[in-house]
């Protein structure tokens, strides 16, 4: 057996703990139309509803306290009269029975949405309706994690459904799959837990024994102690400020709350997607209005730099209608639902006048200069906004003198650009070695990145998660960046390095 | 029958949540009784569903109307005094 797995180490901080094997969890089925009857399938929602109160009688039965009466009003909620009748309605519109309840559930969570403290309640209310359509579709939700104890989990990958259900007991992940930019590696990076990703040898850790999380040495360690793990470079802060800004990623309230605490000069990309993940329609312009002010008056000081939806295969926005993995490119996406970015855009604003904040705009994925100018007139006629475009897309980069004097900012996406500078998925990466953000070629991309920007006068940041790397951040202030924008809880870290 | 009408206090720091919404549909299935609730002057709906009642929105300090379907007057002020004792937060 070997003793060493390498990979690709997300985080800084060394963990030691007992490795715990997960099987994957299924996709659940995209909502159909069937031809069964009412009656049947009926019958069929029934079942699975009582299917899951019961195993919620279980849980009650095991937990006291306020988790207990939580679970209590979950279980009223399941069965709530008027829930079921809504998902009747749809069973008669010829829906299945998961897709009826999940339909049902999704309009409920609509009225429950503008207030905070019941758009809590919402997430709790749109698990129970996944545990329903699981039920109906015969799949196992659970990853069976257990609640006491330390964990080092190990999968081939983690959903964001997966990464969801990571309790306190999760203290390390390793995956298979994935590289520094895959959904897992972004989760980890943002609760500060430390991953190691693209771990081809991950299915060897068996259940039980001890292992070193070494994410600095790109590596776990069978058996390997604490004292084992590489130590990070230490970097000392000799200016007061960094050599260039730093400021935070953000995708939620609680992120922009976390980023306020850290000495970011700012928000360099709010994934306002984020927000909306599970909707499957479109947020009204009020109810973005409402959403994006509390995400803006949470957010540190500074510009909010708010990235219009960015509808990747990876975490497909329902309300799009968009078959995962879209072979389009994202503003092209984005151009066929134009109204939906026109909506966005106009709440933007609205929330930019209700909280007074200064905000920037950008859109991802761009492939042209006339895509990006195509933008920018959208963007101006709808707010008072700088505006920017996200350099992601090779094909953008030889057109980026064409944005002199119309564009005010570039951002660069690293996870993107790797991916198309080397024709890989994001998800599943093949050879995780590309997406070392020191290959020669991705360096080089940077670099023609800067330059042009220069000579077209145009500020340029990065926001892609390879920035969080100190290091990395030192060499994208020496290649002319302007700015580097990383998760809050990279922050401190980056600043350190630039301040050093 | 009559209805039976009351007033009940929001006193619950968060207002009306899910788990009183929760527990206010339990108590109303175990009285048997055809119960309406809503914000004092607004429109009333049946306190038969959780989520239409977190649904209203109703904050700390609000008043709901609550109104019995029942001749029985000891029971209406029974299930009055239960819902009052569940928003007491």
């Amino acid at each position: 057996m070997s003793a060493i797995i390498g990979g690709i180490g997300i985080g800084r901080t060394a963990v030691v703990a007992e490795a715990l094997q997960i099987s994957p969890t299924p996709a659940l089925p995209s909502w159909s139309k069937t031809s069964n009857s009412v009656e049947a399938e009926s019958k069929i929602l029934t079942a699975a509803i009582t299917e899951i109160e019961a195993q919620f009688k279980q849980l009650i039965a095991a937990n006291d306290g306020s988790s207990g009466e939580i679970l209590e009003a979950l279980s009223e909620i399941l069965i709530d009269e008027a829930l079921f009748e809504t998902a009747t309605t749809f069973l008669e519109q010829g829906w299945s029975a998961a897709a009826s309840f999940g339909k049902a559930t999704d309009s409920f969570c609509e009225l429950l949405s503008g207030d905070p403290a019941m758009e809590e309640r919402s997430l709790d209310v749109q698990d129970l309706s996944k545990r329903v359509q699981a039920v109906i579709a015969g799949i196992d939700l659970g990853l069976h994690i257990p609640s006491t104890g330390f964990y080092v989990v190990v999968a081939d990958d983690f959903s964001p459904a997966d990464t969801s259900q990571f309790s306190a007991s999760v203290v390390g992940v390793i995956t298979k799959a994935g590289g520094p930019t895959s959904h897992t590696s972004i989760i980890c990076r943002s609760r500060g837990i430390p991953a190691l990703v693209g771990a081809k040898l991950a299915g060897q850790l068996e259940s039980g024994t001890s292992v070193l999380l070494d994410p600095l040495g790109n590596r776990a360690v069978v058996g390997g102690l604490i004292g084992d793990a590489t130590p990070a470079l230490e970097y000392v802060p000799k200016r007061e400020q960094p050599i260039i800004q730093v400021l935070a990623n953000i995708g939620s309230v609680d992120d922009a709350l976390l980023a306020a605490k850290t000495s970011a000069s700012g928000v360099g990309l709010f994934r306002t997607e984020f927000l909306y993940l599970n909707r499957t329609q479109e947020p009204s312009v009020e109810v973005q209005i409402l959403d994006y002010s509390k995400v803006f008056t949470a957010a540190p000081a500074g510009p909010i730099i708010v990235r219009t939806f960015d509808p990747e295969g990876d975490k497909p926005l329902q309300f799009m209608g968009l078959e995962p993995k879209a072979s389009l490119t994202n503003y092209r996406v984005l151009e066929l639902r134009r109204e939906v970015l026109a909506n966005q855009l106009r709440a933007v604003e609205g929330a930019r006048q209700s909280t007074g904040r200064e905000v920037w705009v950008m859109a991802p994925m761009i492939g042209s200069a006339k895509e990006a100018l195509d933008f920018a007139d959208l963007a101006r006629n709808s707010g008072n906004f700088k505006v920017g475009v996200m350099v992601e897309q090779l094909s953008l980069i030889s057109d980026i003198g064409k944005l002199s004097g119309t564009i005010d900012f570039l951002s660069v996406g690293t996870n993107d650009l790797a991916q198309s500078l080397f024709n890989l998925d994001r998800q599943n990466s093949i050879n995780p070695d590309l997406l070392d953000p020191w290959h020669p070629e991705f360096l080089l991309a940077l670099s023609q990145i800067a330059d042009s920007a220069k000579q077209a006068e145009i500020s340029v940041s990065v926001c892609g998660e390879v920035a969080a790397n100190p290091a990395f951040a030192l060499v994208l202030a020496q290649l002319g960046f302007g700015s580097v924008s990383v998760a809050p809880r990279e922050v401190e870290a980056v600043s350190a390095a630039l301040r050093s | 029958m009559k209805n039976i009408e009351s007033t009940i206090a929001v006193i619950d720091p968060i207002g009306l949540h899910a788990r009183p919404a929760s527990q206010i549909v339990k108590a109303v299935r175990q009285s048997g009784l055809t119960v309406l609730i809503g914000r004092k002057g607004g429109k009333l709906i049946k306190a038969n569903s959780p989520l239409q009642l977190m649904a209203l929105k109703i904050k700390t300090g609000e008043t709901l109307t609550v109104s019995v379907e029942t001749d029985d007057e000891a029971a209406a002020a029974a299930l009055f005094a239960e819902l009052q004792g569940l928003l007491k937060g």
